[in-house]
């Protein structure tokens, strides 16, 4: 790749490159109310003189030398700059992993992307739908080709691709509308073909829910969450308790999170590993630092945390390759990737069958984690005497995070992984997948 | 015969982070958006470019697209010529740098026992829109802000609260230390929840729930909670909600909607004294369901407009926060997360932290409790106000609501 910047003396300094490309048709009703294809090229500079990280973004790729030099400017020149700990903890990488090439979205034809939207309008929107208000299918997808390059001498190129659509309907009507769907995720356009029978059932699902659901009585329940409640609750409420940019100065959180330590039950492991081919598939972070697993939390016992070059020097730990940003404009700062709960051993149906009274969550919205995590529901069921029975109707479910960790008592095999997560932190977004099995809480609060 | 249209925002943004209480970064961040549209009556021709690209270049690109023109059979606005600058001051970087370090002194000196995490940012932007047809539009506006993250020492949390404000000119440090003593200053003592919950918050949330339901489209297909009630008086009396573009309520908002339209007084009433008056619609959604066309278009830079575009503000009343309250203590939520309202308008928030204020000062911090509430009640008959003054616990207005404790 060659040497492509002069880069200032005495300083840290890099260089981010992206280069995106994003295309976005729907379908509302039956008319196409977005097409679009968008080119987005832009590059973040980063200087560090030991104090501070002195930062600009820019969209001219052509005048990157001359907005390194000028940031420079701002910088104070420091001699001992490569023996900062954080910064001599950065790795020097050199690769070149574009993995798109044949199929890039920008060389996708239009035409592929209206075939989807075509297809699922055949296959999922009939002339007659009595209890559908409205509908959307969509198709599109993100290319970025992002590159970096360091003063320590790290040049990295890679890519990632991912397609999306969805099928989305809006039931009800009278005053009392709910919307339902199923987002679907591939490579390319042909990916998301096919998933027809999972929407309808998704939307029969819903149908019946919104005709026969009935209000819980709030309450302490026995709960068995669906992989993607599970998913939501691991990264969510534990995950981002597991970024250490929050604890580098804190005692009390550095105790609290005190390696080997025992926070969950023996059922519980949890992983974020960024080099999955998933949504939140990043072979290098934004400092360059290559990708890796990280357990969390394995057989319940804490065993690491997720880190940027910073909180790794602060904490004397090793980089994980967890420091991210939205996209060029933003500076980069600890987040999650691919982060998943471990599968176990049960079968969805012998956690059901073994459940004599409780609540099957079967979709939550969104959800928080501060010590009270918060998830709200959407679909639930009761459980009684080992069956699923009645739809109810559920706003939050509630527990404490580390008291909630100790109460799983059964983890399905069903394990999934979901692509359809962005996380949000510090005013930044960022794509993330999540994933985990069926498991089973002995008490959450019901509301 | 073709129109061409631009639209541009051009935006400067210089930001000091601070990251448990040390300077982390400087960052400076410049960007141009560009919107070039050729208009024939029938389709547009779109191009959105980030980054300079040259007029020339831009229009090219637009009219050379034509698998990708849209069907739009309108043509632009001859809106005529009109320009506003609501910027105040310009706050220098070296000055950024200079009052992040004294507010955070202050913070540091005065509240030991937390640790700090937040920006400090300065802002600039400028919209424009010219056409064929002889509009030229311009817009700018600018401010300074400071948005800080709280941990006391003690708590397990990452987070224990947050505060911040903006204003387009940089005080003497008043409002910012207010705000800090209000939030920080009575932190550590305890107090009880009362028997009435009322609620002190920002209402933006609220009133982009109210602008999901008012949407005309959704209000034509039947797939808003408020279908079929136009005309009919829903809400409190005392509430009434505009879209409103005028000087005094604009804040990085242009007077145009994103198909080049300006309202008549740059005010739309959509709800008055609690009757719905009208949903919102852009060309699109006016034409196709026979709707008036209100003008309410968002701005999207990359393809079709669509229903949006709104500024919404409730009609603040003639009484004080304080009056309003009439001797009830209000609760400012620190760290709370609030469930999606449910079919019939359902709502639950838990309040895992929150302030207790009598009206005058911060009788002490509450411990976590839930609350449920009603999208109708909220606005109906749990409806209190929004006072003819700012809070200072946001240096912005406020809505006072009441809700349930479960």
């Amino acid at each position: 790749m060659g040497e492509k910047f002069h880069f200032p003396k005495d300083l840290y300094a890099d260089i981010r490159i992206e280069e995106k490309y994003s295309v976005n048709l729907m379908k509302f009703n039956g008319e196409l109310v977005n097409d679009r294809a968008t080119q987005e090229n832009g590059a973040l500079i980063r200087v560090y003189d030991g104090k501070l990280w002195y930062t600009t973004s820019t969209n001219e790729l052509d005048r990157l030398q001359e907005e390194l030099d000028a940031l420079a400017e701002l910088a104070q020149p420091n001699p001992a700059i490569y023996d900062d700990p954080a910064i001599r903890l950065l790795e020097v990488n050199r690769e070149e992993r574009l993995l798109y090439e044949g199929d890039k979205l920008e060389d996708i034809a239009r035409q592929r992307f209206t075939d989807v939207i075509d297809y699922y309008v055949e296959a999922c929107i009939e002339d007659e739908m009595p209890e559908v208000n409205s509908w959307s299918v969509s198709a599109g997808g993100g290319y970025v080709r992002k590159s970096f390059y360091s003063s320590k001498g790290s040049e990295i190129v890679y890519d990632y691709q991912i397609c999306a659509g969805g099928v989305w309907y809006t039931l009800g009507g009278n005053g009392e509308p709910m919307n339902c769907g199923k987002q679907l995720f591939g490579v390319t356009p042909e990916d998301l073909i096919g998933h027809e029978s999972e929407i309808l059932a998704e939307r029969e699902r819903y149908i019946d829910f919104l005709k026969n659901a009935v209000d819980v009585e709030p309450g302490e329940y026995t709960c068995v969450l669906s992989p993607i409640t599970t998913a939501m609750f691991a990264h969510e409420s534990f995950g981002h308790k597991s970024e250490a940019d929050f604890m580098l100065n804190d005692p009390v959180l550095r105790e609290e999170w005190t390696m080997g330590k025992k926070v969950g039950s023996d059922l519980v492991s949890i992983c974020d590993s960024g080099d999955m081919p998933n949504h939140g598939y990043i072979p290098y972070d934004d400092e360059g630092t290559k990708a890796r697993e990280t357990w969390l939390i394995k057989d319940g016992v804490l065993t690491g945390r997720l880190h940027d070059s910073t909180s790794a020097a602060a904490l004397t730990e090793e980089l994980t390759g967890n420091c991210r940003a939205q996209d060029y404009r933003k500076r980069p700062v600890v987040r999650m990737t691919n982060t998943f709960m471990k599968g176990g051993t049960d079968s969805f149906e012998d956690i059901i069958a073994d459940t004599k009274d409780g609540i099957y969550v079967y979709m939550v919205s969104d959800g928080t984690g501060s010590a009270t995590f918060v998830m709200n529901a959407t679909v639930c069921y009761r459980i009684r005497d080992g069956k699923i029975c009645e739809p109810l109707r559920v706003h939050m479910l509630t527990g404490s995070v580390f008291q909630t960790l100790f109460d799983i008592d059964r983890v399905g095999s069903d394990f999934e992984l979901f692509d359809s997560y962005t996380c949000g932190k510090m005013g930044q977004m960022v794509r993330v997948s999540a994933g985990g099995p069926s498991i089973r809480v002995r008490k959450l609060q019901v509301s | 015969m073709t129109i061409k249209e631009k639209h541009s925002t051009r935006r400067t943004v210089s930001k000091m982070s601070y990251e448990e209480n040390k300077p982390k970064a400087f960052e400076r961040n410049n960007s141009v958006e560009s919107s070039y549209r050729v208009y024939d009556g029938e389709k547009v021709g779109i191009c959105y470019s980030i980054g300079e690209i040259g007029d020339e270049e831009g229009f090219a690109r637009a009219q050379a697209d034509p698998e990708r023109a849209r069907p739009y059979p309108f043509m632009p606005e001859a809106g005529g010529q009109r320009k506003r600058d609501k910027s105040e001051s310009t706050v220098t970087d070296r000055e950024l740098m200079d009052v992040a370090g004294e507010y955070m002194k202050y913070l540091l000196e005065k509240y030991p026992q937390f640790t700090f995490s937040g920006n400090f940012t300065a802002e600039r932007c400028r919209y424009t829109l010219t056409n064929d047809l002889g509009t030229d539009f311009e817009e700018s506006d600018a401010c300074f802000g400071a948005g800080l993250m709280f941990k006391h020492k003690g708590s397990r949390d990452i987070i224990d609260g947050n505060f911040g404000f903006n204003t387009r000119t940089l005080d003497d440090g008043t409002i910012f230390r207010t705000m800090a003593d209000l939030y920080l200053g009575s932190y550590e003592t305890m107090a009880e929840v009362p028997e009435e919950i009322v609620l002190c918050i920002q209402y933006y949330s609220l009133t982009e729930t109210i602008a999901n339901e008012l949407d005309a489209e959704t209000l034509a297909l039947g797939t808003s909670r408020l279908t079929g009630k136009v005309g009919e008086k829903l809400f409190s009396e005392d509430f009434t909600l505009e879209h409103d573009v005028t000087d005094k309520e604009t804040w990085f908002w242009k007077f145009w909607d994103g198909e080049g339209c300006v309202i008549e007084g740059d005010k739309l009433m959509l709800i008055e004294n609690g009757v719905i008056r009208t949903g919102y619609s852009d060309k699109r959604v006016a034409k196709k369901y026979g709707v008036p066309h209100t003008r309410s278009a968002g701005r999207n830079y990359a393809d079709l407009p669509f229903p949006g575009g709104l500024n919404l503000r409730i009609r603040r009343s003639e009484k004080t926060i304080r009056e309003l309250l009439g001797g009830r203590s209000a609760i400012i939520p620190l760290n709370c997360t609030g469930s999606p309202m449910d079919s019939k308008g359902n709502m639950s928030m838990i309040i895992n932290s929150s302030l207790l204020w009598d009206g005058e000062r911060v009788v002490g911090r509450l411990p976590e409790f839930r609350v449920n509430m009603n999208f109708f009640d909220v606005l109906g008959k749990d409806y209190i106000g929004v006072g003819s003054d700012d809070s200072p616990f946001y240096n912005d207005k406020v809505i006072l609501i009441k809700a349930y404790r479960v």
